[in-house]
């Protein structure tokens, strides 16, 4: 058995691929991101090294900090949007006795596995000032609500964290549905027999056992706020102005039109670090109650 | 009187939101079936007066589509395929095969969940310039494969690691040896994990854009996502033939969901048993 399990070409066969190019298209790369943000680089030459100079121009980077506080704008508006729609409507369904519970479930999910960019491009003629189904709605039912969506600097970034909010509240509806479903009926039925409404029985019993499936939430559209980019790329070219850069933004900027590849690391660095930070104060906060893990 | 109420209040919500969440896909549906004039002025809401197929065909012959559409599939199957392969042999040598040093390897890969796309991008790229692969699918094929591995490597150890070892004591004391019991016993065992996997990956890389718009050089290898935004900015912009693009993209994705709406929910859920 021991020769069995411990057959060296085997393993070395098994893993080797694997491991190979994880280390050249995932690992190499990360360890460049930090290594090479400490260089002044243009992407050609060999570069000089300047220490942690990449990282106090980044702080004195206008699109830099309003790619942070964007980062952090986008992240609230869909944590609190899909959290929200998410609960209620994954609660709802789970506790209703209706027809058509299959209909609305594919109707919430259908977004989520659609491409981003069609996300986007349908989102832009639903957005766009003149033409839009959006403003156009408003007309129709006769409320003065014209907006220039996208072209108003204040506006944009909410509008942009709405589509986003709006293609992944499904994703996170189906996460706590499943959550909610592999809660044992029992609970319930005692909650009720100790005279528990079921608004009492779900912020009490359901809502603390999804504790984790609401941690792995939490990461999800926190990160996602951080990580932003695709959405702004697309629908508003991070302007007007840089009204709606992200962090990514500053880095794709930073080396693909104007070759400060160093630079652009050290954005892309401190990406890395933000989301890390996210998921050590998410799971710090969220710490499971050992009482009712395993549930 | 009062839980009357507040059941016609609740499944009001939920039919609400379903209208939110649905009514810009089916207007996006609708209007790839009209024209211009339709479409701004006459009838933005509504039904197609007439239904213009010919949105489709103009779709399909005077833009790229067909070649996007190919790309895509070559890519996203490439993708499903290797992902598959190499995470599956990774995960059992890591979990039931016996030596030293697998749990740190298993972790080093697993690290790879920390690591967002959009941080390696510019060492992606020339990573991928620098090996000389900008000419063909495998730009997109090997970086899609790298950044799957962690998380495919991950739900297929939860497999493995809770099969009993009975499994191959039988079939080696049958004189099987470790090739024959992975492949004859093993991989059948994990079919579930298997499929659950291949329409994870499916679907990531068939919508995937932020790599394919740093890697993809040439014109002739674009996927769809990218093809759709190829659209913005022509001057005279044909919605109707966008619209029809945009729905071609999306049939393939929507379709795999509403014939396998369980198993595409498992799939992309099973993250959040994994990640936590």
């Amino acid at each position: 058995m021991k020769k069995f399990f411990g057959n060296p070409w085997a393993i070395a066969l098994f893993t080797l691929p694997t491991l190979l190019l994880f280390s050249v298209m995932v690992f190499y790369p990360i360890i460049q991101v930090f290594y090479r943000s400490l260089f002044d680089w243009n992407g050609l030459s060999a570069g000089t090294f300047v220490g942690m100079d990449n990282y106090v121009r980044l702080l004195d980077d206008k699109g830099f900090q309003v790619g942070n506080l964007n980062g952090f704008k986008f992240g609230a508006v869909i944590t609190v949007f899909q959290l929200t729609m998410a609960t209620l409507l994954a609660l709802s369904l789970s506790s209703m006795r209706m027809k058509g519970k299959s209909i609305l479930r594919v109707a919430y999910f259908i977004p989520v596995v659609l491409s981003v960019t069609v996300v986007c491009q349908l989102w832009l003629s639903i957005y766009n000032a003149d033409t839009g189904l959006l403003n156009r709605a408003f007309a129709f039912m006769g409320i003065p609500f014209k907006q220039n969506w996208l072209a108003d600097r204040h506006v944009a970034i909410y509008a942009i964290a709405f589509v986003n909010a709006w293609q992944w509240t499904g994703y996170q509806f189906a996460l706590i549905l499943a959550g909610v479903k592999s809660i044992p009926d029992s609970y319930f039925e005692a909650a009720k027999i100790d005279g528990a409404s079921s608004w009492k029985a779900h912020r009490f019993i359901t809502i603390p056992l999804l504790s984790e499936t609401y941690k792995f939430c939490l990461v999800v559209s926190i990160t996602g706020g951080i990580k932003a980019f695709t959405e702004m790329f697309i629908m508003t070219g991070g302007g007007p102005g840089n009204s709606t850069y992200t962090l990514t933004y500053t880095m794709y900027s930073a080396a693909f039109r104007s070759a400060q590849f160093g630079y652009g690391l050290a954005a892309a660095a401190v990406l890395v670090l933000e989301c890390l930070l996210a998921i050590i104060l998410v799971n710090k906060v969220f710490k499971t109650d050992p009482a009712v893990e395993g549930a | 009187m009062k839980n009357k109420l507040l059941k016609w209040l609740f499944g009001g919500f939920l039919w609400f939101y379903a209208a939110i969440s649905l009514y810009p896909l089916v207007w996006m549906v609708l209007y790839s079936f009209k024209n211009n004039d339709e479409i701004f002025v006459g009838n933005p809401f509504g039904l197609p007066k007439v239904w213009r197929i010919d949105n489709y065909i103009k779709a399909w012959t005077n833009y790229d589509v067909p070649q996007y559409f190919l790309n895509s599939l070559v890519v996203a199957i490439a993708t499903v395929c290797l992902t598959l392969a190499l995470s599956i042999t990774f995960a059992y040598a890591t979990s039931r095969m016996r030596w030293r040093g697998k749990g740190l390897v298993r972790l080093y890969v697993a690290l790879g969940m920390f690591v967002p796309v959009q941080a390696v991008l510019i060492p992606v790229a020339r990573l991928v310039n620098g090996f000389g692969l900008t000419d063909s699918h495998l730009a997109l094929i090997f970086p899609y494969t790298a950044f799957n591995l962690s998380f495919a490597t991950m739900v297929f150890y939860a497999f493995f690691v809770g099969l009993p070892v009975e499994l191959e004591e039988a079939a080696c004391i049958d004189g099987a040896n470790i090739f024959q019991t992975f492949f004859k016993v093993m991989i059948p065992t994990v079919q579930p994990a298997i499929w659950t996997l291949a329409i994870f990956t499916f679907l990531n890389s068939w919508n995937e854009f932020l790599l394919a718009n740093v890697l993809v050089v040439k014109p002739a290898l674009k996927t769809l996502p990218l093809g759709v935004l190829f659209f913005q900015g022509q001057f005279t912009t044909d919605w109707g033939a966008m619209g029809a693009t945009m729905v071609i993209a999306s049939l393939p994705t929507v379709l795999l969901y509403i014939f396998f709406s369980n198993q595409v929910e498992k799939a992309l859920t099973v993250s959040g048993a994994v990640k936590g």
